[in-house]
């Protein structure tokens, strides 16, 4: 059984310490994402990290399009994860879609976890009457187009041309794009997913201890989301890294673990 | 070495007149630096962009995310991204199709995006192309598989079908020798029986009970595919239901079937009038009523009312036998729905009655359902027909056309089954005639030819040239062409009458031949002559 996770979810475990921290990735990308703050939290943790199914990875037979029409497919996943390769609660941080996948998870098992680091999060992403998500129906099809558009290119076996890059030793050939490719029709079904999701009655569902990382200026999870969450979420702080973009944990990670070491010596005691 | 810091003059014409567009950005994506190409491109002034616009900013919302949630981690991780393609956005407002490269710089503490870009109108098109053929092809794929599972449906529902057919010909083949086993024992006790004991009364009575039936089975089975042909033309006049339903019951009650039944039935006062054939609607009745006989205890009682609803009349046959389980109250009016083998069942029967009703319900522009509480709770059949416009027909007096025997006439009788032959023959003498047998075509016409009879009482399938060929030669030859010819056949489809017509035969009757029909046909042989 834990062998088929491990197999479907690219599951992989480093570090050691007597808490459990699991890493998920969002939209487009896989676990390389977590980098730099899975090497650091390392030293102070078991720290899991792992392929949503569709993505990097994973097993991509897995991706039943049915099971996952719905981040609580994905949901279902994250707590197997958790029952199958830690013996206690963990400490979640989720990014992105990720975010809201383990709040559904708090939400179904609040007892697996002892805290949630949201960074980057969006219960819903179009804008509703005064709730401002960000985006309109028609962005969210314009993004599916560009993602169309860059079919041929991003699932191709044939690696797109090599650029030397100055001060930095060229990336091998196989491993040219790998991070964020997959499966068109997956990637596809996983955005309409993620997309059209919304999980904004959910929120004051969830009660374990949250931190929501926001960044200053982000326009897939604007600031109005951060506010949203932070006076929705029953248990939760905000922190804004300053940072243009959605992912602090790669543009800005020295400020994204500085914001979460000071979350965990609360949670932690 | 370091090109930003001490640009050559034809470094400078080179990034400023490359062929293609070039943009830095800081890591924050403002642009600091854009070559004429993407300025002319894009339809900016340089001083537009530089420090003033971001990149983000000359892309959709969707590329934006795209760019977010794909480039910027690639940027970040492996410091390049090639060929990536974005609809860039032109001051006026319009789309630029572009191809996208970018490389990360560091150049001591500051990060640059360096970013290519290639307009792509023409490639982009050929890939819509190429994408829409895939989608075609993949919807071609979608369709061929649903095709696929809708053939193999259609297999299952045939090989189902064909499974009913060979248990519903066990059960025919069951049905149809029951009828032969008494016939076989009387016809050894006739022969056995001394003369002095006079006509075998019992033993006939047996015999006539036993052939009725299986005439019955083969009537029923003649009707159903003619149904399911769609060969059958209504004679519809508009009649009282009430009096058909009432000639019904008391017809039924004279079965043994109904001995140990009582029917309760419930009429309005008042006519209801339908526009029937009323030898089919007393068929549709007479099949409910035996169903419900059939499938009831002994002593039980069997409910049949008619009522006028809104627009139709509402026959109804309650009884409170073995009822129907929910999931077959649909299925048991289809062909061959009594599965259960014939061995099981005390009442036998061919499973087709329903299937018989309810084709000739639905002819008079009917329906017909059943309801049921479920199996041991009985069941109830409801036919609802539409209420006639038309005025009740003239009434013909019943049973005034007893036919009166014809006079005595040479029948010369054709037929290669010669125990048929015969026994026809010998019946036909007790009436009078005079009868000659022929049991193939050719000797058929020397016969006509020699003898003149009267009438001819033709099979159809002979040995040697068929009864279409010997009426076509009897015809053609005016020595024999006045002759009166009957077709004999066991081929009982109006589909055969009309061939047997067209092909000049003055008559036409299913075997087993009905003595009554066969008479009335002599009587018009016998009016021909007289003329």
């Amino acid at each position: 059984m834990s062998t088929d996770i491990l197999r479907r979810n690219h599951v992989r475990i480093a570090g050691s310490g007597t808490h459990t921290m699991v890493m998920a990735h969002g939209f487009g990308c896989d676990q390389s994402m977590w980098r730099f703050l899975a090497s650091r939290y390392a030293e102070q943790f078991r720290v899991i990290t792992f392929d949503l199914v569709g993505s990097g990875n994973s097993d991509l037979r897995a991706y039943v399009p049915d099971k996952y029409a719905s981040l609580h497919g994905f949901a279902g996943d994250l707590l197997e994860i958790i029952r199958a390769f830690s013996s206690g609660p963990v400490i979640f941080i989720g990014h992105s879609v990720s975010a809201i996948i383990g709040m559904l998870a708090t939400i179904n098992a609040p007892e697996q976890f002892i805290a949630q680091v949201m960074i980057s999060p969006s219960p819903s992403y179009i804008n509703d009457g005064d709730y401002r998500g960000g985006f309109s129906r028609a962005d969210i099809d314009d993004l599916l187009a560009t993602m169309d558009g860059n079919y041929l290119g991003w699932s191709s076996n044939i690696a797109p041309a090599i650029m030397g890059v100055p001060d930095q030793p060229e990336i091998r050939a196989e491993l040219i794009n790998s991070f964020c490719r997959t499966d068109p029709d997956i990637a596809r079904h996983f955005a309409h997913t993620t997309f059209l999701s919304d999980h904004r009655n959910d929120v004051a569902r969830s009660t374990t201890q949250a931190l929501i990382l926001q960044c200053s200026d982000d326009i897939i999870a604007p600031r109005e989301v951060g506010d949203f969450m932070l006076r929705t979420l029953p248990t939760s702080r905000l922190e804004i890294i300053d940072n243009i973009g959605h992912c602090p944990h790669l543009s800005a990670p020295a400020a994204s673990i500085t914001a979460i070491d000071s979350f965990l010596k609360t949670v932690l005691i | 070495m370091d090109d930003r810091t001490a640009p050559q003059p034809d470094d400078r014409h080179l990034y400023e007149h490359a062929p293609c567009g070039l943009l830095t950005c800081s890591l924050d994506g403002m642009v600091v630096r854009v070559n004429a190409i993407a300025c002319r491109w894009l339809g900016y002034d340089s001083c537009e962009l530089v420090g003033r616009l971001r990149f983000d900013d000359l892309l959709t919302i969707g590329g934006r995310v795209f760019r977010q949630t794909h480039c910027e981690p690639l940027l970040q991780i492996q410091g390049s991204v090639a060929e990536v393609q974005f609809d860039m956005v032109h001051r006026a407002g319009r789309r630029v199709p572009a191809l996208v490269n970018m490389i990360r710089r560091r150049d001591g503490t500051f990060v640059f995006n360096d970013i290519a870009i290639f307009v792509a109108a023409d490639r982009r098109a050929y890939e819509k192309e190429l994408l829409s053929a895939r989608y075609a092809a993949d919807t071609l794929v979608t369709t061929l598989r649903q095709t696929e599972g809708e053939l193999e449906k259609i297999n299952l529902q045939l090989s189902e079908e064909h499974r009913r057919k060979d248990e519903f010909l066990a059960t025919l083949a069951h049905e149809l020798r029951n009828p032969l086993a008494p016939m076989r024992n009387v016809v050894e006790l006739m022969k056995r029986r001394p003369a002095e004991k006079g006509p075998p009364v019992w033993e006939i009575g047996i015999f006539e009970r036993q052939l009725k039936q299986i005439t019955h089975l083969v009537d029923d089975l003649m009707e159903v595919s003619r149904i399911s042909q769609g060969s059958i033309t209504l004679r519809r006049n508009a009649l009282d239901f009430g009096i058909v339903l009432q000639s019904a019951i008391s017809d039924a009650q004279d079965t043994a079937l109904f001995v140990s039944h009582t029917v309760a039935v419930s009429l309005p006062a008042e006519p209801v009038i339908v526009d029937a054939d009323a030898t089919r609607l007393t068929q549709i009745v007479a099949n409910l009523l035996n169903n419900a006989a059939k499938y009831s205890p002994s002593g039980s009682q069997i409910d049949v009312s008619l009522v006028e609803e809104a627009t139709h009349a509402v026959l109804r046959v309650r009884d409170a036998g073995i009822g129907i389980a929910a999931e077959s109250l649909t299925s048991i009016f289809d062909m061959f729905s009594q599965l259960a083998p014939a061995i099981e069942r005390a009442q036998g029967g061919l499973g087709i009655g329903l299937a018989l009703v309810r084709g000739l319900v639905e002819l008079h522009g009917g329906t017909i359902i059943a309801h049921s509480s479920g199996a041991g709770r009985g069941s109830v059949f409801e036919v609802r027909l539409p209420l006639s416009a038309l005025p009740l027909a003239i009434e013909r007096s019943p049973g005034g056309s007893t036919p009166t025997s014809a006079t005595p006439a040479r029948i010369l009788i054709i037929d290669d089954n010669v125990d048929a032959a015969e026994s026809m023959a010998r019946a036909l003498q007790i009436f009078g005639h005079q009868t000659q047998v022929e049991i193939c075509g050719r000797r058929a016409i020397e016969a006509a030819n020699e003898c003149l009879p009267d009438v001819l009482l033709l099979d159809i399938g002979l040995p040697d040239i068929n009864g279409y060929e010997v009426v076509r030669r009897l015809r053609a030859d005016p020595a024999t062409r006045h002759l009166f010819i009957i077709a004999a056949t066991g081929w009982g489809q109006s589909v055969d009458r009309a061939m047997a017509s067209r092909a000049g035969f003055d008559g036409h009757l299913t075997k087993p031949v009905d003595f009554d029909l066969l008479t009335q046909l002599l009587l018009r042989a016998q009016a021909l002559r007289a003329t």
